[in-house]
């Protein structure tokens, strides 16, 4: 799985919750999910929730801690995917 | 140090679905899930209890420098539906809160002592930060002074401690 097609399916997951358009549209893999998105707290369980079903895994609470930017949670997604499929 | 968090209710209802698969588990432990399951209005419970989290997390946050999502790390004592307690790894702090006008809003402090203290802020005043964290500067004294702030839907909240 690519870099680019892995923000683009973030993106989509987060749109619900963002509450700033503009940092939305300049999503970079340093955007932060709460400080630049303005995502609520508690939609940030929502996020969670949703990328776990998106790609049928299991984001445990030590990955969950780190889950505060899109970088974060690329690598969380990519970890989670290949302990699956090894 | 301090603290504080509101939840806008109706605005809660609209943005979160706590009915959700997996959702309370997230964060809520075990026993938090329990007071949920037993009391007489569970979105009370559960708003009161996460803006707990969230107050103490602030406090955390600062004493520490440690940023991330960890809910279930923040484990609430519930007292009763006024006063409590959440513990962070060694550490507790002490929350009131308050149910009122489809609100739910929760001041943390490290000291009992300090709920006596804390004053709110007007919200006309120039909110500075540093770090992300935020502070106002005396305009007497001109000495910075750490305060919370909180904003949810209909509700803004400020804080600070008097000297």
């Amino acid at each position: 799985m690519n870099k680019e097609q892995t923000i683009e399916e973030l993106k989509n997951i987060v749109k619900p919750y963002i509450q700033n358009q503009e940092a939305f549209d300049g999503l970079t893999e340093d955007t932060d999910f709460i400080n630049d998105l303005k995502i609520n707290s508690a939609n940030l369980v929502d996020v969670i929730l949703d990328i776990e079903e998106k790609y049928d895994i299991v984001i445990d609470n030590e990955a969950m801690e780190r889950m505060v930017n899109v970088k974060a949670a690329m690598e969380i997604i990519e970890t989670k995917l290949s302990e699956k499929n090894s | 140090m301090i603290g504080n968090d509101i939840v806008d209710l109706a605005l809660a209802r609209k943005e979160s679905n706590w009915k959700r698969d997996r959702f309370l588990d997230k964060i809520f432990t075990v026993k938090e899930q329990l007071l949920i399951a037993n009391a007489e209005n569970t979105e009370i419970m559960i708003w009161n209890l996460w803006s707990r989290k969230e107050a103490a997390y602030k406090i955390y946050n600062r004493e520490t420098g440690i940023r991330g999502f960890f809910p279930l790390q923040l484990e609430c004592f519930y007292e009763n539906a006024t006063l409590g307690t959440v513990s962070i790894k060694g550490k507790t702090y002490f929350t009131q809160s308050k149910i009122e006008n489809d609100s739910i809003y929760t001041i943390a402090v490290v000291e009992k002592e300090y709920f006596k203290k804390i004053k709110s802020i007007n919200p006309a005043v120039e909110i500075l930060k540093k770090n992300r964290i935020p502070f106002t500067i005396d305009c007497n004294s001109k000495i910075e002074k750490p305060v919370s702030i909180s904003h949810h839907g209909r509700f803004w909240e400020g804080i600070t401690v008097l000297d």
